[in-house]
């Protein structure tokens, strides 16, 4: 069944639930692998999903289909993503930082001592770029999504998500040469 | 392709970040959707608030605004009806002092004048009374 069959059966009231469950089948793992990119803990991640889906479920009787599903969905799963961050910023302003200045000078991990520290420079350079950036970055390095689809779960234009694209390659490319 | 523009050693990186991103507990996404569902029907049998009340149990700092602003609105009420109405008593009295006969006036100071001195007169009385029983 597609995403509008479902979708049309959610809003019509033919068992909801059955619906609603297939569309989080469908779209679970993407929706949660985008935003453990965002912030790394699987805790995190979960809170922040979980919450996505109850606003799914209690918005989609008003989804008017004008835009995909998918689209929609990573709206919401990126608006989340943003409001978690912002709290958890303001409890732990320093905290990342001194973890991860920790774990360079003490370097872990079953892949060896090179390339841990590659991985740990990386997570900084990711941590390190704007969240907006981070956000474009993920969805069209590793989801493949389209310049358009991204500017519309964005809030950008195409121009904007393209240049943000870029910067972070930039940055993170600077930032593992120079770290 | 853009990806052409990245260098060797982030392509490495990247892709060993998105094995550590894609680990998850074991049977996590099994159970996800029944997770979710407890939930949402969990929140559906919580007992349902007036929009109003929800507002502001919502938005906390509102009903606490909204308090104080009350309770200042209330205090500077009362106060200032306070002052207006003593100010219109004390108007009231001098009035009427103002406009009572002179016959009235000397009446009310003599009368008080014969009552304090049969007061004062009983006091002397008892006074030498109990200082002559003591000697």
């Amino acid at each position: 069944m597609t995403d509008q069959a479902l979708i049309t059966q959610f809003q019509n009231g033919d068992s909801k639930e059955a619906a609603f469950t297939q569309l989080v089948k469908s779209h679970q793992t993407q929706v949660y692998y985008q935003i453990k990119k965002m912030v790394l803990e699987h805790a995190d991640a979960d809170d922040i999903a979980q919450a996505v889906w109850i606003k799914v479920w209690n918005k989609l009787d008003g989804f008017k289909q004008e835009s995909a599903f998918s689209t929609w969905l990573f709206r919401i799963a990126y608006n989340e993503t943003l409001n978690f961050i912002a709290q958890k910023k303001r409890l732990t302003a320093h905290h990342s930082q001194k973890e991860l200045d920790h774990s360079l000078e003490h370097p872990s991990g079953h892949d060896g001592l090179k390339e841990s520290t590659i991985q740990i420079k990386l997570e900084r350079a990711i941590a390190e770029l704007p969240e907006k950036q981070r956000f474009v970055f993920m969805l069209r390095y590793y989801d493949d999504f389209d310049y358009e689809k991204i500017a519309s779960i964005t809030g950008t234009t195409v121009g904007g998500a393209k240049a943000n694209y870029h910067q972070a390659v930039k940055k993170m490319t600077t930032l593992l040469q120079t770290s | 392709m853009e990806n052409e523009s990245i260098s060797k050693e982030l392509v490495e990186a990247l892709k060993s970040f998105e094995t550590k991103t894609k680990q998850v507990p074991a049977g996590y996404f099994d159970q996800f959707e029944m997770d979710i569902m407890q939930k949402i029907n969990a929140a559906g049998q919580a007992p349902k608030r007036a929009p109003i009340v929800a507002v502001f149990l919502d938005h906390k700092q509102y009903l606490v605004a909204a308090s104080l602003i009350f309770a200042i609105a209330t205090g500077l009420l009362f106060f200032n009806t306070a002052e207006k109405n003593n100010a219109a008593v004390a108007k009231v009295e001098m009035i009427q002092i103002e406009t009572l006969p002179d016959e009235l006036i000397e009446a009310y100071v003599n009368n008080n004048e014969l009552v304090a001195e049969v007061e004062w007169n009983t006091v002397i009385e008892t006074e030498a009374a109990s200082l002559s029983d003591n000697n």
